[in-house]
């Protein structure tokens, strides 16, 4: 029983050594735990100790918040008497104010009444001053005249004396005019009688100055109608010979057309008598064909508008020489030309003038040997005239009236050829510039033309 | 009748005008082929291969118009302002013939595309120079062109 006992023993002691153990690190953890509880003891008492200085503090503070209520208690009532005063102050202050904005209002009112007042007082100063410098003035006036009426008073009694002795003058005057007057008072009279009679002579110069412009008036009218049928006359007449030379054309074309295929075709069915006829048809045709190219230009002349330009004669009368060609048998004259002035004109116009006359001049010399064609010009009002003088065959001046009509001949055909158109349009060109063309001649002396043309300064 | 390889197209009502021209042509050794219409609608009808002509060719064109200005129905003027203004046929050569050289013909055939103008002059052999001349002129100026 023993090992019994001892082996309880041992599990006893082991036990309990298990538990010394157990008491022993209970034991230490007791001392840590001790440790830590003093180490919170300590902590707990150095907190006592600064809750107790701030407690202290604290009472402090208390006392002093308490004594600060009761000097704030104090404050107060002091605040709440000055607050009553001072509603009392602004009661008393609006009253005071509501004085002084009346009292204000007035001052402006009196203010604005002293302004009038002072302008009224400012504006009777100027018055009064200027009324001073006008007294002044008028008191010198006074003064002068004062002078002047004592030199006048003088003068007066002078005068009066003068006046005396013309008086005794003018009453004899008087009596002259007296008779003068009765001798106007006749004249007058006759004068009035004289007056009614040119008052009655007007009247009728008037009548017949009236008659006389209502005759203008009605010839005026009369001129206007006759220009105006007139230029319709003058237009149906251009328009037919237009249309008559244009439609005469076609015919003498054919004519002279036929009769050359006879001439070229048919010539050995006819005997000599027979060709000859065929060429006087030919011949006759060629004229006709001429004569209507001619009244053609001519037509055509009448209603060209003539355009003005500053026309360089002695250029122009060159350009005409060089441009008139002529065989090396024909007879063509010297010439002389003159210095030509400028003139104002149409230059297609004025070169067919030259072109005429010098190639008319040249014609009518062509049976005179050695023969001088003179150009030259004069002026006279304000015109130019130029003159072209041959000495050809000239013509018989007892037939002038016919010199420049259309298709008028002074010569044969035979003898000179042409159309007797060249002078006609002459004639029309020339007077569409408003100048004047004529001629001197004497039969186998030679001719001179003239034509005037407007100046150039013009 | 036959239109093909016509040359030279006429138009003129006159037939005095017509005779002697086509004569001078001849005369001068123009042996083209000519046709002669006497005025502008028959003209018209050639160049547009209508009525008698429907069987022509179109594309056939004449070398040269030869034109007269003044004609019944039809007037030259007319006929030139048609064919110049269709550009199949505004390079044929036209020569206007006219008696006068007169009011604004002129102006308004040359403003038409008209490549000559010419006035028939009264005097036969001036005439016929002038035919012939424009005929050789446009003649041979259009075959250079083709």
């Amino acid at each position: 029983m023993e090992n019994d006992d001892s082996s309880e023993l041992i599990i006893a002691n082991k036990a309990i050594d298990f538990q010394n153990k157990e008491k022993e690190l209970r034991a230490g953890e007791l001392i840590v735990a001790n440790k830590e509880l003093v180490y919170q003891n300590v902590e707990k008492e150095k907190r006592a100790q600064e809750l107790v200085i701030a407690n202290v503090e604290l009472d402090f503070q208390h006392k002093e918040k308490e004594l600060r209520a009761a000097e704030l208690v104090v404050a107060n009532k002091e605040l709440v008497f000055q607050n009553n005063e001072k509603e009392k102050r602004a009661q008393e202050l609006v009253v005071a104010n509501e004085e002084l904005a009346f009292q204000n209002k007035e001052k402006e009112l009196r203010a604005a009444e002293l302004i009038v007042a002072n302008k009224e007082l400012v504006f009777q100063n100027e018055e009064k001053e200027k009324r001073a410098q006008e007294l002044v003035i008028a008191n010198e006036e006074l003064a002068f005249q004062n002078r002047e009426k004592e030199l006048r008073a003088a003068e007066l009694i002078v005068a009066n004396k003068e006046l005396l002795f013309q008086n005794e003058e003018k009453e004899k005057r008087a009596q002259e005019l007296a008779i003068a007057n009765q001798e106007l008072a006749f004249q007058n009279s006759e004068k009035e009688k004289r007056a009614k009679e040119l008052i009655t002579a007007n009247e009728d110069l008037k009548q017949a100055e009236d008659d006389i412009r209502k005759l203008n008036d009605e010839l005026e009218q009369k001129v206007i109608e006759r220009t105006a049928q007139l230029e319709s006359v003058n237009k149906e007449l251009e328009s037919f010979s237009y249309s008559v030379s244009h439609d005469l054309r076609a015919p003498i074309r054919a004519i002279d057309g036929y009769t050359k295929i006879i001439a070229e075709d048919y010539a050995e069915k006819f005997d000599e008598d027979g060709v000859k006829i065929l060429q006087s048809i030919i011949n006759n045709s060629k004229k006709m064909g001429l004569l209507i190219d001619d009244l053609l230009a001519f037509s055509k002349l009448g209603r060209k508008q003539v355009a003005f330009s500053d026309i360089d004669m002695m250029g122009l009368v060159a350009s005409v020489q060089e441009d008139l060609l002529f065989d090396e048998d024909d007879n063509v004259p010297k010439f002389n030309i003159d210095a030509l002035p400028d003139a104002k004109g149409d230059k297609a116009l004025i070169k067919q003038v030259w072109i005429n006359l010098i190639s008319n001049a040249i014609k009518y010399s062509k049976y005179k040997e050695k023969t001088t064609v003179h150009i030259g010009a004069y002026i006279q009002d304000n015109r130019t005239v130029y003159t072209i003088r041959d000495e050809g065959a000239g013509f018989d001046m007892a037939y002038y009236d016919k010199l420049f009509g259309v298709f008028q001949r002074l010569h044969s055909q035979a003898e000179f050829e042409g159309t007797g158109i060249g002078l006609a349009i002459v004639q029309k060109i020339v007077a569409r510039h408003y100048g004047t063309v004529w001629a001197e001649s004497k039969v186998d002396e030679g001719t001179c033309f003239y034509f005037s043309l407007p100046s150039i300064t013009n | 009748m036959n239109y093909e390889n016509i040359e030279i197209l006429f138009v003129e009502d006159s037939a005095d005008d017509a005779m002697l021209t086509i004569r001078a042509l001849k005369k001068s050794g123009f042996t083209n082929k000519l046709h002669h219409v006497s005025d502008g609608a028959e003209a018209l009808d050639f160049i547009y291969c209508r009525g008698i002509y429907e069987t022509r060719n179109f594309s056939d064109h004449p070398k040269l118009i030869l034109l007269d200005l003044k004609m019944p129905k039809v007037s030259g003027l007319q006929v030139l302002e048609k064919v110049k203004a269709d550009p199949d046929l505004h390079s044929i050569p036209i020569v206007m013939l006219t008696s006068s050289n007169e009011g604004p013909d002129i102006e308004r055939c040359y403003a038409l595309g008209a490549n000559s103008y010419i006035v028939k002059p009264v005097d036969s052999d001036k005439f016929f120079h002038a035919i012939k001349e424009i005929g050789m002129y446009w003649m041979v100026l259009s075959q250079s062109g083709n």
